[in-house]
């Protein structure tokens, strides 16, 4: 009796992973077969044809090119800045010994649990009230506000697994603070905020939800321009540009695994001796 | 020549006083141990002289130069870590050479010494390994050579040994203090076992609860504690509570304990009190079982008759556990030197000299 529930648990699980494989995977495959369809109208799966007119159709559309331009500037823009601001924020954070750090912690995690649309929302009345109505601007301010907890929580992790000691020893050796931080500090939390940077990028080209609040008739994200195409005329572009999307996420975390590893990211998030 | 010297020294956090006006001097080359329980202290010490705590009140001088106000890194004290503090990211090689970077050292010299210092701790052809591969012992050599190679003016040792097991710390503590005597460095070492304070340090200062208790050579720090504590915290002992009643010629004062025992005690051992209550402690290695053995023409001899009722073969040492009244234990220790193990219930005699009689005042 016991051996049989065990034997059910296993079993469940297999299932479980399976069904998530089927539905994680299987329609990103479909989309990414889809985007190589010769047929010039949206047919069924599988198509009779292979070409790439998706592709030549996105990229010599000026809206859907116009679209990445700014997806593309808005999140490395976003990125650096949200890596920066982050870095110094955990750092403080994880300093800082005093009454309130859990609260002052929860607030700078706090856009993660708040709906993307209420994020929007809100800071579409708040710029303006600011009398902010420049695209780029809000869209930009908006991506840094969901990009900065990824930046502070990956930086904290790196963080924990540093011992004071090390900063000290440093500091005992010679080396101002600051050198200290560059010397010890910083390396032994790089994967951290690299892995904050990497997903600050990819929630950055993703996001859907805040930027179609804040863009503008001129200042429009990839996804946005995708939404938008897919009320008014939809095609297989679509799934090119879609593709495209996922090309420049997935070419970021190859690089980032041939540059320091991605087992150490995902697996320790933390440099330890 | 002093090369550190405190001067009231006095740290507070909130409410506790954790070092509280604490002065003492440590003469050029020599060790001094800090001795003391977790908590008195004694690491708040050196974070002081290190300079990672700000003085409260009174002054750290270094080779005579205040250095209150200093940074850490204006200090030229080294601070050994009782995590030792390596840079895991760094080689054993980068390690060592880090302070010389940071302090100035002429570039092209900084190989040379960081060879130089690796030779002096004996880890040549470990230059490129990073502490993670290193032993405990290993790692706590590379963290002494980095701190020996920026000659600081001063080093201190931060329970130096805790983090070995007990084997490996006898071989290294003779090991770090070769190294120390080779370098001639003017040390302090914080610990809170006696037997390392005792054994690296040219003197020992035993502190508690942020007071300095006693100060003084490890043989008068165990020979003449001035307190309970002190006695109790460097070596084993064995506790008789009690007052004078007698004044005997000669020096020798009779005591009568509350068990009822009279001991010989000597006038000159013994602290002037008010109430004229005393603790006496009588080191279970001075204790002997054998009357044969102290034919002595000392009349004052204490004897006390008791019942053996455990015996302990701990290979050179036998621990003999004796009940002398209800329920009282005396312990003793003795050389193992071949003789026939005593059974328990054994009715033996101890005798002690009234000089191996430390005698400490009872009031706190």
């Amino acid at each position: 009796m016991k051996r049989s529930i065990d034997n059910f648990g296993t079993f469940f699980s297999v299932i479980n992973i399976l069904l998530a494989f089927i539905f994680l995977i299987f329609p990103i495959i479909v989309a990414i077969i889809m985007s190589f369809d010769g047929r010039s109208y949206l047919g069924l799966f599988p198509p009779p044809e292979y070409s790439l007119r998706w592709y030549e159709r996105f990229f010599s559309d000026a809206y859907y090119l116009q679209g990445l331009k700014t997806s593309l500037i808005i999140a490395i823009i976003a990125t650096v800045v949200s890596t920066t601001i982050g870095v110094s924020a955990a750092i403080g954070l994880d300093r800082y010994q005093g009454i309130g750090k859990q609260a002052l912690e929860s607030l700078f995690l706090s856009p993660l649990v708040v709906p993307a649309v209420v994020i929007g929302f809100a800071l579409l009345m708040f710029f303006a009230a600011l009398g902010i109505f420049d695209g780029f601007t809000r869209l930009l301010g908006g991506h840094l506000i969901i990009t900065f907890p990824y930046t502070v929580r990956t930086t904290l992790a790196g963080l924990v697994g540093i011992r004071k000691s090390l900063t000290e020893a440093a500091m005992n050796l010679g080396a101002t603070e600051g050198q200290a931080f560059w010397d010890v500090t910083f390396p032994l939390a790089r994967t951290g905020i690299v892995a904050g940077s990497v997903f600050a990028f990819a929630f950055s080209m993703d996001d859907v939800a805040v930027s179609l609040f804040l863009t503008s008739p001129q200042t429009y994200t990839l996804p946005v321009a995708m939404i938008s195409m897919m009320r008014t005329n939809f095609d297989l572009t679509i799934a090119a540009a879609a593709v495209i999307l996922m090309t420049f996420t997935l070419c970021l975390i190859i690089i980032l695994d041939w540059v320091i590893g991605l087992d150490k990211i995902i697996g320790k998030g933390v440099y330890r001796s | 020549m002093n090369i550190l010297e405190l001067r009231n020294v006095t740290k507070r956090f909130g409410n506790f006083t954790a070092v509280d006006k604490v002065s003492f001097s440590v003469q050029k080359g020599k060790v001094l141990s800090l001795l003391g329980p977790s908590g008195c202290g004694k690491t708040t010490t050196l974070r002081l002289i290190s300079g990672f705590e700000n003085v409260d009140e009174g002054s750290i001088l270094v080779s005579g130069k205040d250095v209150v106000n200093k940074r850490p890194y204006e200090r030229n004290v080294g601070l050994l870590f009782q995590d030792y503090a390596l840079f895991p990211h760094m080689s054993v090689e980068q390690n060592v050479a880090y302070g010389m970077k940071h302090r100035g050292f002429e570039k092209k010299l900084i190989p040379n010494r960081t060879n130089e210092m690796l030779e002096l701790v004996k880890l040549i052809g470990f230059e490129k390994r990073k502490p993670g591969q290193l032993s405990g012992g290993q790692q706590q050599r590379v963290a002494l050579a980095r701190s020996l190679a920026i000659s600081p003016e001063i080093i201190l040792l931060d329970e130096p040994l805790s983090a070995l097991d007990a084997k490996l710390r006898q071989e290294l503590r003779f090991e770090l203090k070769e190294i120390l005597n080779t370098v001639n460095a003017t040390t302090i070492v914080v610990t809170h076992d006696q037997e390392e304070a005792m054994s690296l340090g040219d003197s020992v200062i035993v502190m508690n609860e942020g007071k300095i208790i006693q100060e003084g050579h490890p043989t008068d720090i165990y020979e003449k504690p001035n307190s309970k504590f002190v006695a109790e915290f460097v070596g084993r002992s064995n506790w008789f509570n009690g007052n004078i009643v007698n004044k005997a010629d000669d020096g020798i004062l009779k005591i009568k304990t509350t068990e009822g025992f009279e001991f010989n005690i000597l006038e000159s051992l013994t602290p002037e009190l008010s109430n004229g209550n005393y603790e006496i402690c009588v080191r279970p290695e001075r204790i002997s079982l054998e009357k044969n053995e102290i034919i002595d023409e000392d009349s004052y001899i204490n004897l006390l008759p008791g019942k053996v009722v455990d015996v302990a073969h701990l290979g050179p040492d036998i621990h003999t556990v004796i009940e002398v009244s209800n329920k009282r234990m005396i312990k003793v220790v003795e050389k193992y030197t071949g003789q026939v193990l005593k059974n328990n219930g054994t009715n033996v005699n101890l005798y002690f000299y009234p000089k191996d009689c430390i005698i400490v005042s009872s009031e706190k």
